[in-house]
């Protein structure tokens, strides 16, 4: 089974961000070249393409695009679109460790901001029909879950207080961490005052600073099988275990409310086939869309107790050195900004996610490289589509 | 463009909010599901239908939206989240509707969670002027508010009558009045149009009759702003009141619309008496529903003087021959080519003939048709206990009142239009609705509406000792409506923007 264990050799991605003048393709193609430059791989060496994104049908009239990307890159050779970077990745690895394939493209571009009048429109897409025709917002159903994590768990007066704060130190601290990543979308502080300034003002449980931005951009990694990968480099990383999950599309209709079935399944059944303990991960990105996604996916994890996610990022963040403290252990959680400051373009959003895990796996995330505990070894990345509908675990590690 | 498919599927689910029910394991669904997930195959033939129209749910958590989607931007802001019904065994999402939500307010959610709320049959959100309009009952209003949760309970008749009469009835009008000078007029919610009105009157009079809506043969809904050109209001309220006998998706009920102005809803009430009555149609409850968003143009502008006069609401009436409340002695109605009021296709505003509205127009017609009948039934006014007339402001009904030789006891309880303006297809009825609410058993009414264009009908009716009986199945009386303390009054502006809808 361990011959089998897909590797990324190399990894690109571009700027996330407003990206006016250029088109979708000059996106995708920065990225491959970036990630093909790295590993010294050839347009000629791919057997296949396994891509994502969400709305270039309708962002930008693109309704076949594999097509589109045959015409792009001049292949003829089998290619597939999903709809999440992690989707892409998992039929990528399932492909390989099939033996069919030996290198393989994958790729997420999204282009958001064409569409800036109507993209929260698109955005309800994501969600059910009946929750939209309700009068449903790409926000509303984060701030429900809050509602009812807060009515569950019973939280209230001070403790109410560090929750609220505990969510805005997690926006706070993912735009710090964007400071030291040159391809973030945002890279300023935000002061724990201003999340909370922008609650008060839309007079809502979550605010402006709460959410991730709507955002362009492209991301691209080769993945190889593991013969495969040695001769391209010594030292890849491995993909030692992914797995996925589906969740009713209808969230007042989901039993538990206060949390993601999807993120659950997943990770365990990811840490079953990787083999490795939880509590060996030590760079973990979370899909956080949300402040609250962050803080809940801490739980659904298993890093955290339910219902007590917040007292550990409060403690945390009352003086942060760039890691959560949980179980006495260091957690390095969305060292590249998250998608709060790295920005969120719904199908590159997971290849950066998985660029950022790459990158400090290596030992080449420069400025933001972590130091854990011991020797740096693992890392997992949690990419959810929808309001928790989808969820997805990859487990990175080394050799 | 809508999608009509898209439209009757979500429509037919949506407005009465239909679902199923596992009699296995009791799980249930807001959707029409031939078996169950939890219990697979051997569920097929045992999921039972369920709707929760006419039930209450809780808001369990919410949320406050003042960024909506594009076609829920004229909705302004407001209070969204997930209702529960039947302890919790369904769950859908919802909005609060008949809120109107200022700059200034503080919003506590925990103030609106875990409160009960009733589902409201609303217009959806914005679509262009020539889609197909949305609606909806996944909006809520909260049951300890201006609209309480009613159940509706069938009762089985106890009693056949000669003659046919009203057997039930119910008025509806919105929470939001204007005020000015002595008027106050109803206001619909942004919402609210002429068929959420209907559908809500329709339900009103289910609620006061006790009839099974199966048994209803027969709907006529009277209006003239119909927001449809063509596409009748009496199908949408067919298919949310589910009347008739329901025959797959569709249901076992003869629906018109009928449009005579201001007596369009009047004058089917003898149609609808007249059915009952026939033996072989095999119909034995006729409902007749006049409801209007009453239509006026801005202020000084021409036929502008209406926008002084205009209100909101339905009304409902239930005609059959058991268990009726008030027995029909008799009518008279005429008609004459008198153009004093009319509408052009496509124009958005009626106009009118000034001060040719009163003389050769309502007070003729109206003067006439009354004499007519009660010289027919032989009566004088001494013998009539409640004059109803027309009502387009408190002048004019006034006016005819004297002249007829009624004096103040015997009019005044009809006289609403000060209390909710002129509902136009709902008015006289309305005025009706007012006078049974208090009416004792053995009272006479005579009702004479008017129509521009213009016609008259004039009614007499005879209470029976059913009217007590059945006052105490409804709440939402027209005082309980007119005297709510959770009636909130809107500016010129608001009244305006309200008025013209989504």
């Amino acid at each position: 089974m361990k011959s089998k264990r897909p590797a990324i050799i190399a990894v690109g991605r571009t700027k996330f961000g407003e990206h006016y003048e250029r088109e979708p393709e000059r996106l995708i193609e920065e990225a491959w070249l970036n990630a093909s430059s790295d590993a010294g791989i050839e347009r000629k060496d791919l057997e296949a393409g396994y891509f994502s994104d969400y709305f270039l049908p309708i962002t930008n009239k693109l309704g076949l695009e594999e097509g589109f990307l045959s015409e792009l890159t001049e292949l003829h050779v089998p290619m597939e679109v999903t709809r999440s970077f992690s989707s892409a990745l998992i039929n990528a690895c399932n492909a390989i460790q099939a033996g069919r394939y030996n290198v393989v493209l994958v790729g997420g571009m999204e282009k958001m901001t064409d569409r800036w009048d109507k993209i929260r429109d698109d955005l309800m897409l994501l969600e059910d029909p009946w929750s939209y025709y309700a009068g449903c917002a790409p926000e509303a159903n984060h701030e429900l879950m809050l509602r009812a994590y807060i009515k569950k768990y019973g939280i209230k007066g001070e403790d109410l207080e560090k929750l609220d704060i505990a969510l805005a130190q997690i926006a706070v601290k993912n735009h710090i961490q964007a400071l030291k990543n040159e391809y973030a979308q945002y890279r300023r502080k935000i002061t724990v005052e201003q999340v909370l300034k922008a609650r008060r003002n839309a007079k809502k449980p979550l605010g402006l600073y709460d959410f991730a931005p709507i955002s362009d951009g492209a991301t691209a990694l080769i993945l190889t099988s593991e013969e495969f990968a040695k001769k391209f480099t010594d030292d890849p990383v491995y993909i030692l275990g992914s797995s996925s999950a589906t969740d009713y599309l209808t969230f007042p209709a989901r039993e538990d409310r206060t949390g993601f079935l999807v993120s659950r399944i997943a990770m365990k059944n990811a840490l079953d086939k990787a083999g490795v303990d939880l509590w060996d991960i030590q760079v973990l990105e979370l899909y956080d869309q949300s402040t609250l996604m962050e803080m809940i996916s801490l739980e659904d994890l298993g890093f955290c107790e339910r219902g007590k996610a917040w007292e550990k990022v409060y403690v945390s963040c009352q003086n942060f050195r760039g890691y959560y403290e949980i179980n006495g252990k260091r957690l390095f959680v969305n060292t590249n900004g998250g998608l709060k400051a790295d920005g969120n373009p719904l199908g590159a959003t997971g290849g950066a996610q998985i660029y950022e895990v790459y990158k400090q796996l290596k030992g080449e995330a420069g400025e933001r490289q972590v130091k854990p505990d011991g020797e740096l070894k693992y890392g997992c990345v949690l990419e959810l589509e929808g309001f928790g509908t989808k969820g997805y675990v990859h487990i990175l590690g080394r050799g | 463009m809508s999608s009509e498919p898209i439209e009757r599927r979500v429509s037919y689910l949506g407005d009465r909010l239909r679902g199923r029910r596992c009699l296995l394991c009791g799980k249930e669904y807001f959707e029409i599901r031939d078996y169950c997930g939890r219990c697979g195959r051997k569920s097929f033939g045992k999921m039972v239908d369920i709707d929760l129209f006419f039930e209450k749910g809780e808001l369990e958590v919410c949320t406050f939206i003042n960024n909506p989607t594009n076609k829920f931007k004229k909705l302004g802001s407001y209070i969204y989240g997930i209702v529960s019904f039947h302890d919790g065994k369904i769950r859908v999402p919802g909005r609060l509707t008949d809120k109107l939500i200022k700059d200034e307010d503080e919003i506590n959610l925990s103030s609106f969670e875990g409160r009960e709320v009733v589902p409201r049959f609303r217009r959806r959100y914005s679509v262009d002027k020539s889609d197909i309009i949305p609606t909806i009952s996944l909006t809520f209003t909260f049951a300890d508010e201006y609209y309480p949760h009613q159940q509706y309970k069938v009762t089985k008749p106890k009693k056949e009558y000669d003659s046919p009469g009203i057997v039930g009835y119910g008025f509806y009008t919105s929470r939001f009045r204007i005020r000015e000078g002595k008027m106050e007029r109803s206001v619909p919610f942004i919402d609210e149009d002429a068929i959420t009105a209907a559908v809500e009157a329709g339900k009103m009079a289910l609620i006061h009759s006790g009839v099974d809506s199966t048994l209803v043969g027969k709907v006529y809904v009277g209006s003239e702003s119909n927001p449809y050109a063509v596409k009748p209001i009496a199908s949408k309220v067919a298919q949310v009141l589910k009347l008739g006998e329901e025959n797959g998706d569709v249901q076992g009920v003869d629906a018109v619309d009928t449009e005579f102005a201001c007596k369009a809803a009047s004058s089917m009430f003898k149609d609808a008496a007249a059915l009952v009555s026939y033996p072989k149609s095999n119909i034995q409850y006729a409902m007749v529903i006049g409801a209007d968003n009453s239509q006026a143009a801005p202020r000084n502008s021409p036929g502008g003087e209406l926008d002084l006069f205009v209100g909101y609401g339905g009304c409902a009436y239930i005609f059959g021959k058991q268990d009726v409340i008030a027995e029909i002695e008799g009518w008279y109605s005429c008609t004459s080519d008198t153009p004093d009021f009319w509408r052009r296709d496509g124009e958005p505003y009626p106009m009118h003939g000034g001060r040719y509205t009163g003389d050769p127009a309502y007070f003729k017609h109206i003067r006439k048709t009354a004499e007519k009948l009660m010289e027919k039934l032989k009566l004088e006014p001494e013998d009539i206990n409640y004059f109803v007339p027309h009502q387009p402001n408190v002048r004019f009904p006034t006016r005819i009142a004297k002249e007829l030789g009624f004096k103040e006891e015997q009019y005044l309880p009809a006289i609403q239009v000060a209390r909710f303006g002129n509902t136009y297809s709902g008015s006289s009825p309305t005025g009706l609705a007012s006078v049974l609410d208090i009416a004792k058993p053995d009272e006479r009414i005579l009702m004479v509406s008017y129509g521009s264009g213009a016609g008259s009908d004039a009614y007499s009716f005879i209470t029976t000792s059913q009217i007590s009986e059945k006052r105490k199945r409804q709440k939402l009386t027209v005082k309980y409506q007119a005297e709510n303390p959770f009636i909130e009054y809107v500016d010129y502006n608001t009244y305006r923007r309200l008025k013209a809808g989504l």
